[in-house]
């Protein structure tokens, strides 16, 4: 370990207290607003002097963020659910068989990695027009399915499990999914964990594809809203906006509060791959 | 009879993939030879347990690419057949003064990044690194969360903090007599507001990947180093930044690549492009090609074009990454 020289040290002290005071106080204000009443909001302390949760009940009666959070939490959970079935499905086969042609498709599934939704938007916007699923949940999920990176980091730990465990359960005569099923998936948990929380930050966050492909309430998003509340407010009406923001940003934060060391460990492999 | 798991190759760098696999590119013989049909009987479980992605990726990666190309080249048309129309669809982009601020915003972007995304997060992780353990983990927790907030969130936290009435940079400075000015709506400063705001958003993720690059450095090297009389910044510069190369590489390259996609939403929510087209990039005007002119063609060659442009980093990172930064 490397030890540092006294003025270095306090360099990099300064440094560091700025950069976290960067982040940690607009989040603090951000918060501490949502529990101001109006008349605290422009004056006043940072923090509310008489804590209220009537920007909290506003969010939910006045600007219904109810319903962009419920198009959220159902198309995010179908969308990662379906992401880690077809993900364990396709690194399950690059890992375990042999066959004609696997070369060949592993190399298109690293090509798709590469490849951002920005760059095919257009034709799949088209494409969902035509096929009427615009401003539905289908358009939000069923472009979104095949998430290549999965695919690398799972067929990755299965090339890392011996041998026998497959050829054990093979003798008994299991079929192959009995051995995915049993064998493999109860093995493959604690990375499975890590990547729905990766999956699941990634489509919450998510912006530019449900900007594209939604238009009303039927299928808008919790981010589409807030930034519609935006618009719809023009800054005069903080608290409810602060109140929206602290809500769609709790989910991430309180699972990287109960899982710190894995996310930041699968963020980090899951960074170096992409 | 399934070979054994781990005679099926290693797992290719990122890009090196041409090289490793060999044998399984070889297509089998025309003659169905018996080893031929016992192979692709063999293939039926795979190919079943991958069919549903290769499928979805054909039709939502691929197949959009190779459409494109094809709408880049023609006028759609909504009551009959498209009209093909060459290189006017190009030639228009090419010649428009939007798409030519958005390609000089998007080197801006890229090379306005690099100091705040590539050089800022190095020093930041070799300070944590040195710190006591507990301390460099809470900063290095607290850089991370700005990670895991959603860009919109973030946009809308900035465009607050750096309001000139009311926000609190304003606050901070006013007792000083100082007046904050309207960063966003000058044509100057707006864009460099957003290379900040997107900055403020990776650098603690930039941060993570420098300190698992840094925790592969033995003490031996800096303690034979400090015998020599090396000071902090000699080791810096001659041992930590030579072994940490390829890391660096990676997240330069990653900040090259990425850069102009990630500040999409930025822009969208902060300026919308303005003022006078100062802030916008060819990922916006893409979108904005379709969703407030609703000329496809636009749309579609500006997308092949950016295409182009990014395959050539690509092709760049790979031609590096082959060569392997590094030294040993």
């Amino acid at each position: 370990m490397l030890v540092l020289s006294r003025p270095w040290r306090i360099i990099g002290q300064v440094l560091l207290f700025s950069l976290a005071a960067t982040i940690v106080a607009p989040l603090l204000l951000v918060v501490f607003t949502s529990f101001k009443p109006p008349n605290e909001i422009y004056a006043g302390l940072p923090w509310p002097q008489s804590p209220t949760f009537q920007n909290y009940i506003d969010v939910f009666e006045k600007l219904s963020l109810a319903i962009y959070l419920w198009n959220s939490i159902a198309t995010t959970v179908l969308r990662v659910a379906g992401q880690l079935v077809l993900a364990v499905l396709a690194a399950y086969a690059f890992a375990r068989f042999q066959f004609p042609g696997r070369g060949l498709l592993f190399a298109l599934v690293l090509g798709a990695m590469m490849i951002p939704h920005q760059l095919t938007f257009l034709p799949i916007y088209l494409m969902i027009t035509k096929l009427g699923w615009f401003d539905t949940w289908t358009a939000l999920i069923v472009p979104n399915l095949a998430m290549p990176l999965a695919v690398l980091l799972l067929r990755q730990h299965l090339l890392s499990f011996p041998r026998e465990l497959y050829d054990a359960a093979s003798m008994d005569g299991a079929s192959e999914l009995r051995i995915l099923w049993s064998v493999v998936l109860p093995n493959l948990k604690p990375i499975l964990a890590a990547l729905t929380i990766v999956l699941f930050v990634d489509c919450w966050n998510e912006y530019f594809w449900p900007l594209v492909v939604t238009e009303t309430e039927a299928a808008m998003t919790a981010q589409i809203g807030v930034r519609r509340f935006l618009n719809a407010e023009q800054g005069d009406d903080l608290g409810p906006l602060m109140a929206a923001m602290t809500i769609v940003s709790l989910p991430a934060l309180a699972v990287f509060l109960f899982f710190q060391r894995q996310i930041i460990q699968t963020f980090v492999s899951v960074g170096v791959k992409g | 009879m399934t070979p054994p798991a781990h005679d099926l190759g290693t797992m290719p760098a990122p890009g090196a993939l041409s090289r490793s696999n060999g044998g399984a590119f070889a297509l089998p013989s025309l003659r169905p030879s018996a080893v031929t049909l016992a192979r692709w009987s063999r293939a039926a479980t795979p190919m079943a347990f991958l069919a549903p992605f290769i499928i979805l990726v054909g039709v939502f990666t691929y197949w959009p690419l190779i459409d494109l190309v094809y709408l880049s080249f023609v006028r759609m048309n909504p009551f009959g057949p498209d009209a093909f129309v060459a290189m006017d669809n190009y030639a228009g982009v090419i010649s428009n003064t939007q798409f030519r601020d958005a390609a000089v915003n998007s080197l801006i972007y890229i090379f306005g990044s690099i100091p705040l995304k590539v050089v800022l997060p190095l020093a930041v992780a070799v300070f944590i690194w040195t710190m006591s353990a507990r301390l460099g983990n809470v900063y290095r927790s607290v850089l991370f969360v700005p990670t895991l907030l959603s860009f919109v969130v973030v946009a809308i936290i900035w465009i607050w903090m750096l309001n000139p009435v009311m926000g609190l940079l304003q606050t901070v400075i006013s007792p000083f007599g100082l007046r904050l000015p309207n960063l966003l709506s000058n044509r100057e400063t707006a864009i460099h507001v957003i290379i900040f705001v997107s900055s403020w958003k990776v650098i603690g993720f930039n941060v993570l990947l420098y300190l698992a690059g840094l925790s592969a450095i033995g003490k031996d090297y800096i303690e034979a180093m400090r015998l020599d009389g090396a000071n902090d910044w000699t080791i810096f510069r001659k041992l930590i930044v030579p072994l940490l190369s390829p890391t660096i590489f990676f997240v330069a390259i990653s900040t090259v690549v990425f850069t102009i996609q990630q500040v999409f939403t930025p822009i969208d929510i902060m300026t919308g492009g303005g003022p006078l087209n100062a802030t916008t990039n060819i990922f916006y005007i893409v979108y904005q090609y379709l969703f407030e002119s609703f000329n496809v063609g636009y749309s579609a060659a500006g997308t092949v074009l950016i295409f182009l442009f990014l395959g050539f980093l690509v092709a760049i990172k790979i031609a590096v990454l082959e060569k392997r930064v590094h030294y040993h």
